[in-house]
């Protein structure tokens, strides 16, 4: 091969490892149609090269901004050292970041000054203790509630009906076999509706302390009506799948199940990075998808917002309806004007408020409407100041 | 219709994605490595119009231009490199930015039907692929009962109903197949999809593995109102449509409204491109703002003073009662120079 060819073909095939080192998952069947596009009609220019390219290799508008860096540096600059990692240390992952030097030290943290919010993990267990009697009572009325409100969607799978689109011509047969060949009646099949699945997301951080034992019990309910197609995870600074914990008969004792497992509950708060944590496993994905996902977090999350905001988008792409379920929203005069609840408002089907039981179970009841509705509707009910009432 | 269902592939799909030329341990392809045989990829030999695989990225704009389709460099690319590689290609962008037109586009520059699958919630492989003709197998079991004859294969080609997907790759000079708002379709329903997109072809268990006679040029569009699973994008071109910039946007409503004077075409354009910058629940597309600049055409033809024109318009801009509030927040800036 002549040199300068394979100079080329060596740039070419370090700009695809750059690329991998900054995140953008390029698939090799893609990564062979660029080559075989290099080689068919040879780019004009650079600007038809990064075309080339970017239809070849990307394939989500969201990874477009770290694709173009990594173009740039690699044809446009030849700034390569900033891009190439070291050989040795190459990782796909970015490395999870520390505390930075704006954290305040744990010190200077005063109880309710509202700081609460703080990236400071805390491994405590925490006994989340018994229900009362009438705890029990709403949590009777949940269970009973949950199956109705669960949206759902014709299963691909067809089953004998009486009516239906289509015939069922094995039981046709097989019942005129009974008559002498004689077809008297004709059955057909049907694809009979299924629940979606449920995926709760609860927020254990110190922020929500209070509400967290009820939430979780709100969880379990769900948990209960549907055991099949319900996942649970918990998140504060880290994520934790809590499912098969929480899947006790028994409350009290999946609630201690629970409370071995989580070990950051009542600590800080890294909703994006929690999230980010769930999407990036691909079979908590399949979980998400198609399904109805409902997250039960105040939202405020510390720092930058972005991955919050970033991962819940990606979030309501990937679920049925997005339900965001907020203690903070349960009062009249709440508004989401955090700058994270914001600019999140838009991905959300749904925004209520949740903070106990009883609130909860106000909040199931309204999910059919929720579902009915219009998708991504969040913003347009809480975009204006809601005239008192009228409009929930 | 070649008995036993299996067609032969033409010579023209030796890109076909199954064969990389890439080893994951470094090598890259030679340019000998693969062939796109000029005219053999996807051109019939009685094409009526261009040999699509053989412009570039600039003549294929002239040709997409003539059909009064104005695409810029990146879309451009995307089709040419959608026809060279023969892969399907998938758009993504907001709606009314013409991604859909793309498709009937380019059925006619390069002379081919266009066959259209509308996805929407519930669609299943019956209504897309292909699915058999119950009833008709029954009447025949019934005819031939009556005339004391031998029943016969029921699973034959003529009890077939033929769905788009089907249609599509036994079109003999290869059609244009649009899958439309593929993101309606419910996730599970692109694993239907995936042999068709990733090889042109469809098994059905009693026929057999069904190719295209020529490989389709296949179109999927979506909305991003949901995320398409990797494997299905990882079987595509991807392009993602962006709003049109200042000149591009002036030369389509210049195609597209005939009457409209070069100065307030000036002014229109820049509204909607700022008008766009606002944080609206659902922002104009392309076909919005020609609708738009249809409309004002026609008031100020009928004596409305422009500006006045385009503010009684913007219902045909604007469809949101609460967006429209906003946009007349900004009135003035908006259309006051207009």
């Amino acid at each position: 091969m002549p040199e300068p060819v394979a100079l080329a073909a060596g740039h070419v095939w370090g700009f695809l490892s750059a690329l991998r080192a900054a995140g953008v998952t390029t698939a090799l069947p893609k990564q062979a149609d660029l080559l075989r596009v290099i080689g068919a009609s040879p780019p004009r220019d650079l600007t038809a090269l990064y075309w080339y390219a970017r239809i070849t290799l990307l394939h989500d508008v969201d990874e477009l901004a770290a694709f173009d860096r990594v173009f740039d540096a690699w044809f446009r600059q030849g700034g390569l050292q900033d891009i190439v990692p070291p050989p040795a240390g190459e990782s796909d992952v970015p490395s999870p970041q520390g505390p930075g030097e704006d954290d305040p030290a744990p010190q200077e943290v005063l109880p309710g000054d509202g700081t609460e919010a703080s990236s400071l993990s805390t491994y405590g267990r925490r006994d989340f203790g018994p229900a009362d009697e009438r705890r029990r009572s709403v949590m009777r009325a949940l269970e009973a509630a949950w199956p109705a409100v669960l949206p759902r969607a014709p299963s691909r799978r067809r089953r004998s009906a009486r009516s239906g689109d289509r015939l069922d011509m094995r039981h046709i047969w097989r019942r005129a076999r009974r008559h002498d060949g004689e077809i008297i009646e004709l059955r057909r099949r049907a694809r009979p509706p299924r629940p979606r699945r449920l995926l709760i997301l609860v927020d254990v951080s110190g922020s929500l302390r209070q509400h967290t034992p009820d939430l979780l019990r709100l969880a379990h309910t769900a948990l209960r009506a549907a055991p099949a197609r319900t996942e649970v995870f918990t998140f504060g600074t880290r994520l934790t799948r809590i499912t098969s914990a929480l899947s006790h008969p028994n409350t009290g004792r999946a609630l201690r199940a629970v409370s071995g497992q989580v070990t950051d509950a009542d600590g800080g708060t890294a909703i994006g990075t929690a999230l980010h944590e769930f999407l990036s496993v691909p079979r908590f994905v399949a979980l998400a998808r198609g399904a109805l996902v409902i997250v039960l977090s105040d939202g405020l999350e510390r720092g930058d917002h972005t991955p919050m905001v970033r991962a819940t988008a990606r979030l309501s792409r990937l679920g049925h309806r997005l339900v965001w379920w907020s203690p903070l929203a349960c009062s009249p005069t709440y508004s989401p004007a955090t700058r994270a609840m914001a600019a999140q408002l838009p991905s959300l089907d749904h925004l209520g408020g949740v903070r106990d039981l009883s609130t909860g179970l106000a909040e199931v009841r309204r999910l059919p409407a929720v579902l009915s509705g219009l998708r991504r509707a969040a913003a347009r009910r809480w975009s204006t100041p809601r005239p008192t009432g009228t409009r929930s | 219709m070649v008995p036993g269902g299996s067609f032969e592939t033409p010579e023209g799909s030796s890109v076909a994605p199954g064969e990389s030329p890439v080893a994951p341990g470094g090598s890259i392809a030679t340019p000998g490595g693969f062939s796109v045989a000029p005219g053999g990829s996807s051109v019939s030999p009685g094409g009526s119009s261009v040999a699509p695989a053989l412009l570039d990225e600039r003549e294929l704009a002239a040709t997409l231009e003539r059909e009064g389709y104005f695409a810029d460099e990146g879309l451009c690319t995307a089709i040419h490199l959608a026809l060279r590689l023969n892969r399907p290609l998938l758009l993504e962008g907001e709606p009314g930015v013409g991604k859909t037109e793309v498709a009937s586009v380019l059925s006619r520059v390069v002379g081919r039907d266009l066959i259209r699958l509308q996805c929407f919630e519930g669609l299943d492989a019956g209504q897309a692929l292909y699915e058999w003709d119950y009833p008709k197998q029954l009447l025949q079991v019934r005819v031939a009962e009556s005339r004391g004859q031998e029943v016969g294969d029921l699973y034959r080609e003529e009890f077939l109903l033929r769905r788009p997907l089907l249609r599509t790759l036994e079109s003999a000079q290869g059609a244009v197949l649009l899958i439309d708002e593929i993101d309606r379709a419910d996730s599970e329903f692109e694993a239907f999809l995936l042999e068709f997109l990733g090889d042109f072809q469809i098994t059905i268990p009693e026929l057999g593995t069904i190719r295209a006679r020529t490989p389709p040029i296949v179109v999927l569009t979506s909305n991003r109102t949901r995320e398409l699973h990797d494997a299905l994008k990882r079987r595509c071109l991807y392009h993602w449509i962006a709003f049109p910039e200042v000149d591009r946007e002036r030369a389509i409503l210049r195609a597209a409204v005939p009457g409209l004077e070069e100065r307030a075409a000036e002014g229109l354009v820049r509204a909607v491109q700022r008008v766009r910058g606002l944080p609206l629940l659902k922002r104009p597309g392309i076909a919005e703002s020609v609708e738009w600049a249809r409309g004002a055409t026609a008031l100020a033809e009928g004596g409305s003073p422009w500006p006045v024109a385009l503010r009684r318009a913007l219902g045909l801009l604007i469809k949101d009662e609460e967006d429209t509030r906003l946009l007349l927040g900004h009135a003035e800036e908006l259309f006051g120079d207009a």
